[in-house]
């Protein structure tokens, strides 16, 4: 009855075809889902004398009709593309953190007002006014550095936890796959087709490719071997999971689970962007940032140290902690040097100036202790370290303070004549570096009479000036040396070869430590969310220096602060602080561009790569109804057939 | 090239987004009127409009200083020529004495209207702007003279004010002095020998002497030696009898020395001295007025020649206040000069940013336009795509 058996094969192909193609038509907007085709072949059949007749259809199977080559090109790119994607969704926050184009500007308008205080400042010194908008507009900056340094270090902190979660994510992933692999392969070991559980364990794999970027080997019997950076993490149905955690530099690092040697070399999806991120993009602008923040503090603290303001000098300075008291730990950096104390009588008004020198290279090197029992030596203050704090306080009737003007009077004098003119010194020194001036006498006589004068020369005996003491000098006029250095010689007598010493001063603090220790300084913090302006200036704005002569009415301290805007540092690369914050913003709006431009062009890649795929593996809902219209009318022929077959037969029978 | 559901969705969707991005993007810039809203629009012109706007604020701080300034150098030249015509005035008033117009008594009266003008003219040398003193130097916070007063009158006029005038930035990398040190102004510095100008035969020594403007030196003769004083009689210092040509006489008073060359004395009596080139405004005045006031009781004729004398330091001090009026106006042009150059420079700034930044309302109103029509065929082709169904006909 093989007649009957080829319209049985007719029916049962027919109805699995019908049946593929409900499925299609039924899985056509589901994601992941490929288009399969039944495959017929002709069933072989039996001879009848010379003929060989056909037996029939067979369905020899179910086919996917998938691209390989195809899939892994897409599984690529989207893992590309869920890089850029979280690499510009970040950057996207860290610029409109910025906010320079917004309404009111950003932090480089705060900079330029907190200079242009200083600026009215140094025009007004004396005025309280200006010394009080000098403190608001440093405040505000402060606070905006503060700001952008907190949301920076949050958003890296969220990054950690999102690749955390991501982790997790990845790891969950993985054990899906795995136990796929075990379907598929007990379904078609026994020699069936999975075809959906196939789709199902691609489309997880598609998923694990946007979160990091993976590599995938097909193995016998529809089993694929999954691997990340290297690590196997499914092969076949044995998985091994990824660990996400922070290494002990801060940088985030990925790591084969239970192993915390192994460190993968993460790229792509989007744990290889928020690799990227945390460990270079956002440490390159955060650190940029606190570089930036931290020349701010240093140099405008330099000149504030050794200036004074409206309140003068100090009976109590307290500076900042400084931890174990070892100076080179410090995050201002001190050097060998010295600085100089200036203690004042208020009640005869006589000035000493004291060298305190710091030993950082020495063995031992000075520590806070050491230097505060260097002051404590000294006559009208007294130092001692409280909980970490370098503490001055002066004695009763003193002050003190670190101005560098000149002393009065010289610092040592070598008269030989019997009735000697007396000297005074004024200014405030305009050079570059200290010196020691030395003052000879040529000629000899009285003040105002004959050819003397006073030649000066510098450390080196390089000649400085010559000033004329003799005729034409009236005794007691000021004699300026050009440097910003004034004397003047009272009547009296010198013989020829007396001289005097002047000490000047471009720098009380050769070595730092006053502005490490917190002595007297505008800014504390060493990175952009811990700048703060110390609380002696929030408290009086009077504590802003303004003056470097003993007078305090000069403007010399605001002119050097103000100047601290046009001054290139080493730090920011020689550059200003706006021009390297003016870089370091456009430098992350050239990266979030070139973020948008990538993702525009993989994008783009990606759909046409998507169509090319849909093209194959996609269902057209009008090509599976043509299917259908074809299936349905083999169907009804092989219906007709088999009644036919059985009409034939009946008749046969009628016959006997 | 089949179509399957989930490509023409796919496509429909990308074209979408893209359109819906760029309209996105013209709608911004049309709301704020600017082309470039962040870094990341045009980094290269970000970095630029960046500086520029750090520029602009700086200018407008310079200009606002260069104004103040001004405003100071104005009043302070005011000030100055309000002093030269007082000055001037008293000058008037002491060639008519010369001139014998007035009597002793014309003469104490015209004392007493110099004194007026004294204490006007210390009123105007501590004149306070803004808060702030304008002939101090940089000791801008306290009065700069000090007067001292004997009487109800003026005897003195001390500076105590700063040697040093106020260095103010006006523009990137330039500064000026601000701030008029008066004892610049108001004291000449140009010492010259003194003069004598009485009858004794004294001359001046060899020495450089430290007193200032008008000294009275008395000489006298004690029997043997003739003795000078130059504080009134307070101290003497006795001239040695083979003379000394360069002798110190010092006053108890203020420190200051006259070297005296006495080998030429030859009679006792009182003379002024004059130093020319260290008069001051406010002692020249002080010392016109007690000359007037005749305390060393003078000889009609003597005083007027001292008067006529006096004329010089008068003209001193006036020369003093022109070239410090000069030299004002000279400041004063040179920062308006300045101030419309920072204003120039300031507009050229805004120039340059509004056209590195500004949109073109226009352009991106025609690609608005032009995004809807695309916006729109998308949607349009999207849904005739999707309309359009084997299973319609079946």
């Amino acid at each position: 009855m093989a007649n009957y058996t080829i319209g049985l094969t007719g029916l049962t192909a027919a109805t699995t075809a019908l049946e593929v193609i409900g499925n299609n038509i039924a899985n056509a907007s589901t994601e992941g889902y490929h288009r399969q085709r039944v495959e017929l072949t002709t069933a072989s059949g039996g001879s009848t004398g010379a003929d060989v007749v056909g037996a029939g259809v067979d369905v020899a199977g179910v086919t996917r009709l998938v691209n390989t080559l195809l899939e892994a090109e897409i599984l690529r790119q989207k893992s590309s593309y869920a890089e850029i994607n979280q690499e510009l969704s970040v950057m996207t926050s860290v610029e409109t953190t910025f906010g320079e184009f917004a309404e009111g500007g950003g932090l480089n308008a705060t900079i330029d007002k907190f200079f242009s205080a200083l600026e009215g400042l140094a025009a007004h010194p004396l005025e309280s006014v200006y010394r009080s908008d000098v403190v608001s507009a440093a405040e505000v900056m402060s606070s905006e550095f503060q700001r952008l340094g907190n949301s920076i270090e949050d958003l890296q902190t969220q990054i950690v936890m999102e690749a955390q979660t991501v982790g997790d994510s990845v790891n969950s992933l993985i054990a899906q796959i795995a136990e796929l692999n075990g379907q598929i392969q007990n379904a078609e070991v026994s020699g069936a087709q999975a075809n959906n559980l196939r789709d199902q364990r691609d489309q997880l794999i598609t998923k694990l490719g946007q979160y990091v970027s993976v590599n995938t080997q097909s193995r016998d019997y529809g089993v694929v071997d999954v691997s990340i950076a290297g690590l196997p993490v499914v092969t076949g149905t044995v998985t091994l999971g990824i660990y996400v955690g922070v290494n002990d530099d801060g940088t985030l690092g990925v790591f084969a689970e239970g192993s915390r040697g192994r460190h993968l070399n993460i790229k792509g999806g989007e744990l290889g962007g928020l690799l990227a991120l945390k460990n270079d993009l956002l440490d390159d602008v955060a650190g940029n940032l606190d570089t930036l923040a931290k020349a701010i503090i240093d140099a405008v603290n330099q000149y504030q140290v050794q200036g004074l303001g409206a309140d003068g000098s100090f009976t109590e300075l307290t500076g900042w902690g400084v931890g174990d008291g070892d100076l080179s730990s410090l995050d201002t950096p001190v050097t060998d040097g010295a600085f100089y104390v200036r203690v004042t009588n208020k009640e005869t008004g006589e000035i000493e100036r004291y060298e305190i020198e710091v030993n950082v290279s020495g063995s031992p090197p000075d520590t806070v202790e050491s230097i505060a029992a260097k002051i404590n030596a000294l006559a009208g203050v007294s130092a001692s370290v409280i909980s970490a704090q370098l503490h001055i306080v002066s004695d009763q009737g003193y002050v003190f303070d670190f101005l560098p003007a000149v002393l009065p009077e010289p610092t040592t004098t070598n008269f030989t004549a019997a009735s000697p003119a007396t000297v005074s010194v004024a200014g405030v020194y305009e050079g570059n570096e200290n010196q020691t001036l030395t003052f000879t006498v040529a000629g000899s006589g009285s003040v105002g009479n004959g050819t003397m004068r006073l030649d000066v020369t510098d450390e080196d005996g390089n000649l400085v000036s010559t000033l004329n003491i003799g005729a034409g000098y009236a005794a007691g006029n000021a004699l300026s040396l050009g440097n910003g250095i004034t004397v003047a010689v009272s009547m009296g007598q010198f013989n020829a070869g007396d001289n005097f010493e002047v000490d000047v001063f471009a720098t009380t603090d050769t070595s730092g430590f006053l502005a490490a220790a917190g002595m007297n300084t505008f800014f504390s913090g060493a990175s952009a969310s811990e700048m703060q302006v110390c609380s002696e200036i929030i408290r009086s704005a009077g504590r802003v220096a303004t003056a470097y002569g003993s007078d305090l009415t000069d403007n010399t301290a605001a002119l050097r602060l103000a100047g601290v805007q046009d001054e290139a540092v080493d730090s920011l690369d020689g550059m200003t602080a706006n021009e390297f914050y003016q870089r370091l913003v456009t430098d992350v709006g050239q990266r979030v561009a070139l973020l948008e431009s990538r993702q525009e062009n993989v994008e783009a890649m990606l759909q046409n790569l998507e169509n090319q795929r849909d093209e194959i593996s996609g269902v057209d809902v009008n090509d599976e109804a043509a299917e259908l219209m074809i299936f349905e009318k083999m169907f009804q022929a092989m219906a007709k057939y088999l009644a036919t077959l059985q009409n034939t037969m009946d008749i046969l029978m009628n016959m006997v | 090239m089949s179509g399957s559901l989930t490509s023409i969705y796919n496509n429909v969707s990308y074209a979408l987004n893209l359109h819906s991005k760029a309209i996105t993007l013209l709608q911004e810039q049309a709301s704020t009127g600017n082309r470039v809203n962040r870094a990341s629009d045009s980094p290269s012109e970000a970095y630029r409009i960046l500086g520029l706007n750090s520029q602009e604020r700086s200018l407008s701080g310079y200009q606002e200083t260069v104004a103040e300034l001004i405003g100071n150098l104005e009043i302070s030249s005011t000030i100055i020529s309000d002093m030269s015509s007082e000055l001037a005035s008293v000058r008037t008033l002491m060639t008519q004495i010369v001139g014998g117009v007035y009597d002793s008594e014309g003469q104490k009266r015209i004392a007493e209207k110099i004194n007026s003008t004294l204490e006007q003219v210390v009123s105007l040398a501590n004149t306070k702007h803004a808060g702030q003193y304008l002939f101090g130097g940089c000791s801008t916070g306290t009065a700069p003279y000090e007067v001292v007063r004997e009487d109800g009158d003026i005897v003195a006029v001390n500076y105590r004010g700063s040697d040093a005038s106020r260095s103010i930035a006006v523009a990137s990398g330039l500064s000026i002095e601000t701030y008029h040190v008066g004892d610049e102004i108001f004291h000449s510095d140009h010492r010259q020998t003194p003069v004598f100008l009485g009858d004794t035969g004294a001359a001046a020594g060899t020495g450089t002497s430290t007193v200032q403007g008008d000294v009275w030196m008395t000489v006298d003769f004690d029997g043997s030696n003739y003795r000078i004083s130059i504080d009134g009689g307070a101290t003497y210092v006795t001239v040695p009898t083979a003379g000394d040509s360069n002798l110190a006489v010092t006053s108890s008073t203020t420190g200051e020395v006259l070297y005296v060359d006495t080998t030429g004395i030859t009679a006792a009596g009182t003379e002024l001295v004059r130093v020319p080139g260290t008069y001051d405004v406010f002692t020249t005045l002080i010392n016109l007025r007690d000359l007037l006031l005749n305390g060393h009781g003078l000889e009609t004729q003597k005083l007027l020649d001292y008067a006529n004398e006096c004329l010089k330091a008068v003209d001193e001090v006036y020369n003093l206040l022109l070239q410090a009026e000069v030299s004002t106006g000279s400041k004063i042009g040179f920062l308006e000069t300045l101030s419309d150059n920072l204003e120039d420079m300031e507009y050229d700034t805004q120039d340059e940013t509004t056209r590195l930044q500004e949109a073109d309302i226009a352009q991106i109103t025609i690609d608005l336009a032009r995004r809807e029509v695309l916006y729109e065929m998308s949607l349009q082709v999207a849904g005739t795509l999707m309309n359009m169904s084997l299973l319609d006909y079946i």
